[in-house]
């Protein structure tokens, strides 16, 4: 009977029971049968108990019986299992280590993908969730365009596979009252949002639909981190009034912990008011829809598209509907939620949860390996057993046992491992991660762990045993200088080959990763991020209601700032590199028609104030730079960055030409147009988004006084907005010593101004990277794991072999053979199992490392460098694992040698 | 591994229950039990409940296979057939009563 058998035993009792109840029936009809035939009549009954006892009682002794056998059995074993181990505690130990590094990794990563990848959203049917979204061929964007109220009129009103749709705008806003004024993340939502998600406040309401109509009252709903952080989770905060953004706004709710729509950073909600009489609008909001039951994501998109080029017909007359539809090439790109929040880092994890599960089969290899040791060393033992009478399944229960007790013991130092592990994780993982900080290794996680643990027990404990079985022979083995089998040797060696193979597959991955990683700090940022505070402020509209108030409040403050002690140069922008706030547009070249039928070029148009590109250290690469001079003046001159100008003005001197940005489309016939502006200068490039940009983005920069801003209609589409700029304060101290003196300055302006997003251009630059250093880290754990373990392996059974020949080289040494060449005997066997699973190694790697081309920068998947370098390094490794044992072998004295077993 | 079982009753029973299977192929309880009476000529008298306690025993040991079926009268039953490894032990279990007995009965003529 084998272990899991009698343990189903045990927990079926009761079925035993009644199969035993039902056949003790029959046997008492049978009986009772029997005497009545014999003539007994009435008695048959009372004579059928006689002859057969109390039924309950032999029935509960038959059962009594099988349980204790189960219930002792497994017990007995498991002890005898034990002693076993203990009597060999460096087998015992290494085994449970390697185990347990092995569980624990594969415990960790899956926690983070059962949290990340498998379940990221915290919404009811969160699958039903789609992100709402368009991209357009014309402007080349794939995807990103976001939403307009039209079309989110247009598929409120007429679509038929969405069960509801919400509008959605991310803002920042400063919150004033109640102590310190702070800087927060709003984010203005259509009351549809709650239903949509299926999620309500913990206390108090969500907003009404009358409160997302214009002109509606002021409403706010807090996170719940707000809440606690600034409120001290007063629940009388319901009904109470706070200033956000100079404006007075009733507090009706305050959402549950971990909901953060649309990301974490979240910290209030705000009516979105808007209807559907404002028109079509431009692209200014993102929105999320619930599929109805039964559609899928390509239903919507077909429907979607069909929508968008009836868009027309739904706002007739309508410019920015007529332009923003059949002649952008505009097209849904309607994507699940979940896809459109993890869809970059699923990959990344889906990846390293296979090198994890790579580094376990390594363990496993690895564990086998040493049992098979052991075995063979039992060799002896077993084959008593069996000529003993003890069948297949005694000597599986023997062996399994063992491998069961030891992958428990694995699997349990493990999870403590992975709590570690996860702790790690959550703390380095890049931020944008959805749900990192609500990983832990919870109950799922653990029971993932046995799961593996038992699995892993079966693996490494079912080696030995298809080996070990029949035995027949074995026991005629027992004269000495016999050697292990050959077959016995190529289990072994085809084990030691699969490590190398396995080892090196992950090694060339993580050295791709970090070639790629180093490449992407290599990447000349085209600034000069050393000692750079920065930070944001932005100006409350009602504060500062024009554009020109908004710029001389900016101007103060960058006196204040660059009269600091320590400060070595300050200026400002609407964007910083690797950062939003720059306003994309398409650029219109003054006396450059465009052919019909072809995209204009697309630009990021930054506002900045003078001295910018000194305080950045950005290179000059012509012309002149934007000075303080033409901010006061208005000038309208721009500086555009190399990629701009090798992009539009090919072959050309950009200096002296004019630009201007796109008018809105379908404009009435001679309205005025954007003022041109002259390129004054050329600038370096800076990355947009991220370091790993393929093509530098094309940027240009203005005097914030000629962008867009309070009082400028955002149709105007002059510039980004200068209410919002971030600061960047250069110093020869060190950056963050300096932020009480900025904040002391900054309020020297205005006390009720907020600093957001403090941080230093290195953070930035680092967390821009962040990403890649993550994956990096967590696969060059897993490679160094595989190599430490396929190190082990090699080198445990190099010895092993030369242990079973010691005899034999004895005999070698004997009869004269020089000590070098057993050496070399004994290196060229290890050898040659290295290399082959090397090269079975790099024929996966190069199969293999497409899968993680998406995850490299700047290098290709097949990088010979790459591969060479791990190839060499994971050979001399090996060669020296081979070479401890070699080397042993060698010094072997022939007397001993001989005298050996 | 095969467990001794010091009590003679009991292993004089499992003796009777393997001879029996052996000779005869699958039974169900009440016909081992109806067989034991007419061998022993209804001179070994044993309350026929006691036979399952050994039957789940042997079952369990791989000793005995087991099987649902139904009787002559259409009753269900579990039929019970003798397995190689309960072969091997009825040959052990034959020897070791042949030398018990004959030990005794050495130990009886001399003693």
């Amino acid at each position: 009977m084998s272990p899991l058998r009698r343990l189903w035993n045990v927990l079926r009792r009761d079925r035993l029971d009644d199969e035993l109840r039902q056949e003790v029936d029959t046997h008492l009809a049978l009986i009772e049968e029997e005497e009545r035939a014999n003539g007994a009549g009435a008695q048959a009954t009372r004579q059928a108990r006689a002859r057969f006892g109390s039924p309950l009682v032999h029935r509960e002794r038959a059962l009594d019986g099988v349980m204790a056998m189960s219930v002792e059995n497994i017990w007995k074993e498991a002890g005898f299992a034990a002693r076993r181990l203990v009597r060999s505690p460096a087998f015992s130990v290494a085994a449970v280590l390697t185990l347990a590094l092995a569980i624990g990794a594969n415990a960790a990563i899956f926690a983070v993908v059962q949290r990340v990848l498998l379940n990221p959203l915290p919404y009811p049917d969160s699958d039903r969730l789609v992100d709402v979204d368009h991209g357009s061929q014309r402007l080349n964007l794939p995807s990103g365009l976001g939403i307009t109220r039209g079309y989110y009129y247009q598929y409120l009103e007429r679509s038929h596979t969405l069960d509801g749709i919400a509008l959605y705008a991310a803002e920042n806003a400063t919150l004033t009252g109640d102590g310190e004024p702070e800087r927060i993340r709003t984010t203005r939502a259509t009351a549809s949002l709650a239903t949509v998600l299926r999620v309500g406040p913990a206390i108090g309401r969500w907003f009404s639909e009358d409160e997302g109509q214009p002109g509606g009252p002021q409403r706010v709903v807090l996170s719940h981190g707000l809440w606690i952080r600034r409120y001290g989770g007063d629940p009388g905060i319901l009904g109470r009034t706070i200033n956000l953004g100079g404006v007075s706004m009733d507090v009706i709710g305050v959402m549950p912990q971990g909901f953060a729509f649309p990301d974490p950073r979240v910290d209030a909600w705000t009516p979105q008011q808007i209807t559907r009489s404002m028109g079509f609008g431009i692209w200014l909001y993102g929105a999320v829809a619930r599929l109805r039951d039964g559609v899928t994501v390509a239903d919507a998109r077909t429907e979607m598209n069909t929508l968008i080029a009836d868009i027309t017909r739904a706002f007739p007359g309508d410019e920015f509907a007529a332009g923003n539809s059949a002649g952008i090439a505009l097209f849904s790109t309607v994507r699940t939620l979940k896809e459109a929040m993890v869809g970059a880092v699923a990959r990344a994890l889906w990846i390293l949860l296979v090198s994890v599960g790579l580094v376990l089969l390594v363990a496993c290899a690895n564990v086998a390996n040493l049992f098979l040791v052991r075995s063979d060393a039992r060799q002896r033992e077993v084959a008593v057993r069996v000529a003993l009478g003890a069948g297949r399944s005694g000597i599986a229960r023997y062996f399994l046992a063992e491998s069961v007790l030891l992958s428990v013991a694995g699997g349990a130092l493990g999870l403590a491992i992975a709590c570690g592990a996860v702790r790690l994780v959550v703390s380095a993982g890049p931020a944008t991660l959805p749900r990192l900080a609500e990983i832990r290794v919870d109950g799922v996680a653990v029971a993932y762990t046995l799961f593996l643990s038992v699995v892993t027990a079966f693996v490494f404990g079912a080696i030995p045993l298809w080996r070990s079985i029949p035995l027949g022979p074995a026991l005629n083995e027992s004269g000495r200088g016999n050697t292990a089998t050959r077959s016995r040797h190529h289990a072994r060696r085809l084990l030691m080959g699969g490590q190398v193979a396995l080892a090196l597959t992950l090694l060339i991955a993580s050295g791709l990763m970090v070639r790629s990683f180093q490449k992407m700090r290599d990447v000349d940022p085209g600034f000069n991020p050393d000692s750079v505070l920065t930070f944001r402020i932005g100006l409350p509209d009602r504060a500062y209601p024009t554009r020109a108030a908004a710029v001389a409040a900016h101007l103060a403050i960058l006196d204040r700032l660059a009269a600091l002690p320590g400060v070595v140069a300050v200026s400002a922008s609407s964007g910083l590199p690797l950062g939003s706030g720059c306003m994309g547009n398409t650029l219109l070249v003054q006396n450059r028609p465009i052919p019909p039928g072809t995209t204009p070029p697309i630009a990021r148009f930054c506002a900045v104030a003078g001295g910018y590109f000194e305080a950045m250290g950005m290179r000059l690469l012509g012309g002149r730079r934007i000075t303080r001079d033409d901010v006061e003046r208005s000038l309208p001159v721009v500086v555009v960055n190399e990629a701009l100008a090798k992009r539009v003005f090919p072959n050309q001197n950009p200096l002296g030409q004019y630009v201007s940005s796109n008018a809105p489309p379908a404009r009435a016939e001679g309205a005025p147009g954007p003022t041109p502006l002259e390129i004054v200068g050329v600038v370096s490039n800076t990355p947009s988004r991220s370091l790993a940009e393929p093509d530098a983005a094309s940027q240009l920069y203005m005097p914030m006084s000629i962008a867009g801003g309070p009082g400028i209609p955002p149709t105007a589409l002059l510039g980004p907005d200068v209410a919002l700029m971030a600061f960047v304060v250069r110093s020869s101290t060190p950056p963050s010593a300096l932020l009480p003196s900025v904040r002391g300055a900054v309020s020297l302006v205005d006390p009720k101004l907020a600093l957001a997003l403090v941080t230093t251009l290195q953070a930035m630059v680092d967390s821009a990277s962040a990403q890649m250093a993550f994956t990096m880290v967590l696969l060059a754990v897993a490679a160094g794991v595989a190599l430490m373990l396929g190190v082990i392996g090699i080198y445990g059974v190099m010895s092993y072999i030369v242990s079973q020949r010691t005899a034999e080289i004895g005999v070698r040494l004997a009869l004269g053979a020089e000590p070098r060449s057993v050496a070399a005997m004994i290196l060229r066997q290890g050898g040659a199992v290295a290399v082959a699973g090397a090269v079975v190694g790099l024929v996966a790697a190069f199969a293999g490392s497409r899968l993680i081309a998406s995850l490299l920068f700047g290098i290709s998947p097949h990088d010979p460098a790459v591969f060479a370098a791990t190839t060499v390094l994971l050979l001399i490794v090996a060669a020296l694992a081979c070479w401890l044992p070699a080397r042993g072998a060698a010094r072997l004295s022939p007397v001993e040698a001989l005298r050996a077993d | 591994m095969p467990k001794h079982n010091n009590d003679r009753l009991q292993g004089t029973l499992d003796l009777l229950v393997l001879k029996i299977l052996d000779r005869s192929g699958a039974q169900h309880g009440y016909a081992i039990a109806q067989r034991i009476h007419q061998a022993t000529s209804d001179s070994l008298r044993i309350e026929e409940g006691s036979l399952y306690p050994a039957l789940q025993r042997m079952t369990h040991e791989k000793w005995l296979k087991a099987q649902w079926g139904t009787t002559d009268s259409g009753r269900k039953a579990r039929f019970y057939t003798i397995t190689a490894a309960g072969r091997r032990q009825l040959d052990e279990e034959e020897r070791r009563w042949l030398t018990l007995t004959d030990a005794v009965n050495k130990a009886l003529r001399f003693a």
